[in-house]
């Protein structure tokens, strides 16, 4: 009984470190915006950290992921490369994509982290084939794609559910639901309820209200990924969570007219980075001392050359 | 010679038999590739020899299609997709041109994703508006797709082996519908990829896909009752064009017609006629001249399709205009338009 309640804090100290790291590291990022070493558009996932660190601490180093434009959070709650990500944003040569893809195509094939999209959903039937291959080769892989709630509004997220229900593939869908079309509240532009909708498609769906909370969220995707590895067909995760800060670049949207300050604080007061001082003192300075070196990495290295822009096209 | 004649669709399925028997990791996808039509024949029976895992029926949604290709090709397979409307691709292209195009150079070489996409393009028999387009220039803009015409069933099945053993990203090919029930001598010659499809030194014709059989028919005409000698090149790959060919033909001709079966605004003759200019300029006698269907929708009625659909009637006219030029057209026996439009009268449909 010892033996178990210390591996639960352990579990809870690794997500929480987990997801101050990526808190923290996306703060650095903000804060070094304006110096324009980082010269493209960043999506900030602060705020929505405990979504990826949640699922991803569930899935293997096997199982792959897909994701979106905001990707800081999945690339690196999946393991990618911090050193990497970071030369990769200051657009240099040692980057993952040697400078080409930047912020909003983050990938690391090392861990599964198969790709992230500016397109909003087009990741989504990426998964579903990727799952589609898990089956075919009749491994126990799962393929979990991250995408926000406007992203079901594309007519191609309920393609995907037809063909992921119709074939019961190992896909865990996550609705990373931060209620925002970019400045427009999504409940402004959807004319349906995404439990009922995805029921529809007899795929099943559970709904975490309190997306701060990453243990709450584990344990559902966990539950969820032991079916899906079963053979159970395609599940889907919807995470209710708020990102803090405006939909690209390092500000805020509070003072736009479209989200106030007190729903953000809402959210403020359940984000357990903000109530366990002792925990952030204790992980705090390693953290930072593993993005001070990320960030001379990326400071120290060179720029692609002309050479290398016809590199890789066909 | 040897003779062994076979049918580009014969040639379609005995490829596609090969793909799926040689490389384990060969999936086929596509809407009706399991149906008793069997994409005009050349997927018929693979389901049963080679699995419901091996070959997929498809939703009628094409942009997932495309993007559960990338996929299956990400995660180790390499899918063929089917369309037996290259209109119908346009509903993928979001997935073709912002990602497939994309995800090699995007990710800086950490990810390919090979893959063959087979579209028909429907000409044949009142296929209207949105049942016959040739949209191989809107492919061919971005890069990262490879784009191909196969002109005969030499071509494809050499095409399709060398995209599935030498290409690293995506292929187009664009079949052409009125070539499905021609017969070829495989024999004959192996022509795989650009090629001299024949030789000629009074003028040059480069032509695409079906363009390249209506070429050759203008050229044994006008050898036959004028003694002018055509030299026909089957361009082959729309996207990377093999220009060498064109300019080495141009250096024995100095004359040009270019056939396409796609709109020549914005399309492969335009391009073709920049790379001549840019690379051959001082070579041309004459401007070019250009064979392509003119720019406004397919009509669907035959009485307006025989003015829409270039044939070797018109390759015919634009040699004369080169070589003859006060040549009267009006008072020589010349293959009408309709009696090029009998030719196709065969066509029986409905698709």
């Amino acid at each position: 009984m010892t033996l178990k309640i210390i591996n639960m804090s352990d579990r809870y100290e690794n997500l929480f470190r987990s997801t101050l790291r990526i808190r923290r590291i996306e703060e650095r990022i903000a804060s070094i915006y304006a110096s324009d070493r980082i010269q493209s558009p960043i999506h900030l996932s602060i705020g929505q950290e405990a979504v990826s660190v949640g699922v991803c601490a569930e899935l293997s180093k096997e199982d792959l992921a897909f994701g979106t434009y905001r990707g800081h959070a999945l690339y690196l709650a999946k393991g990618g490369d911090l050193r990497l990500m970071m030369a990769e944003l200051f657009g240099k040569v040692t980057g993952f994509a040697k400078g080409k893809a930047g912020s909003m195509h983050l990938a690391d094939s090392a861990v599964g982290v198969m790709g992230c999209s500016a397109i909003v959903g087009s990741t989504i039937p990426h998964a579903t084939g990727a799952g589609l291959a898990a089956k075919i080769a009749g491994n126990d892989q799962v393929v979990a794609v991250f995408f926000g709630e406007s992203a079901t509004n594309q007519g191609v997220f309920h393609e995907c559910l037809n063909f992921a229900t119709l074939h019961r593939l190992p896909v865990l869908f996550v609705c990373e639901d931060n209620q925002m079309a970019i400045h427009t509240l999504n409940a402004d532009i959807t004319g349906y309820s995404l439990r009922e909708l995805v029921s529809a498609y007899s795929i099943k769906y559970a709904a975490v209200e309190n997306g701060m909370d990453f243990i709450h969220i584990a344990n559902r995707a966990q539950s969820s990924i032991t079916r899906i590895r079963r053979g159970e067909g395609p599940e889907f995760l919807h995470v209710h969570t708020c990102r803090y800060v405006q939909h690209v670049g390092p500000g805020t949207d509070v003072g736009f007219g479209v989200r106030s300050e007190a729903l953000i604080n809402k959210w403020m007061a359940k984000d357990p980075l903000y109530l366990a001082d002792d925990l952030v003192k204790k992980f705090i300075s390693e953290i930072n001392a593993e993005i001070d070196e990320a960030i001379d990495f990326a400071d120290s290295s060179e720029f692609p050359g002309a050479s290398q822009l016809l590199e890789d096209i066909s | 010679m040897e003779q062994e004649y076979l049918t580009y669709k014969e040639s379609a399925r005995r490829s596609m038999h090969a793909l799926l028997a040689n490389f384990d990791d060969t999936i086929l996808l596509g809407q009706g590739v399991s149906d008793p039509i069997g994409i005009f024949g050349t997927t018929l029976g693979l389901i049963k020899e080679f699995g419901s895992d091996r070959v997929f029926e498809m939703p009628i949604a094409e942009e997932s299609m495309a993007g559960i290709a990338i996929g299956l090709s990400l995660n180790g397979f390499y899918p063929i997709q089917t369309h037996i409307r290259a209109d119908f691709m346009l509903l993928s292209l979001n997935q073709l041109i912002n990602s497939a195009a994309k995800y090699r150079y995007m990710y800086g070489g950490m990810y390919e994703v090979p893959m063959l996409i087979r579209a028909v393009i429907g000409r044949s028999w009142g296929q209207g508006p949105q049942h016959s387009q040739s949209i191989q220039s809107t492919l061919s803009h971005f890069p990262g797709l490879t784009v191909i015409m196969p002109s005969s069933a030499q071509q494809l099945e050499a095409a399709y082996l060398e995209a599935r053993e030498k290409r690293r990203g995506p292929v187009i090919s664009l079949e052409h519908r009125l070539l499905y029930d021609y017969s070829f001598n495989i024999r004959d010659r192996n022509p795989a990829g650009p090629t001299v499809a024949r030789y000629g030194t009074d003028v040059t014709i480069v032509a695409t896909s079906i363009m390249v059989i209506e070429a050759l028919r203008a050229a044994e005409w006008v050898f036959k009752h004028h003694q002018i000698s055509c030299e026909v090149i089957d361009l082959h790959r729309i996207t990377n064009i093999d220009i060498e060919i064109v300019i080495d033909s141009l250096k024995k001709t100095s004359l040009v017609i270019i056939a396409d079966t796609g709109y020549r605004e914005f399309g492969v003759a335009a391009e073709l006629v920049r790379l001549i200019v840019e690379q051959g300029f001082s070579l041309l006698g004459k401007p070019p001249e250009i064979v392509t269907p003119p720019h406004c929708p397919t009509p669907t009625s035959h009485a307006l399709e025989q003015f829409f659909y270039p044939t070797w009637g018109l390759i015919v006219e634009k040699i004369y205009k080169l070589l003859i030029p006060k040549f009267d057209v009006t008072t020589y026996a010349m293959p009408s338009r309709s009696t090029v439009a009998e030719s196709y009268l065969q066509f029986k449909g409905p698709f």
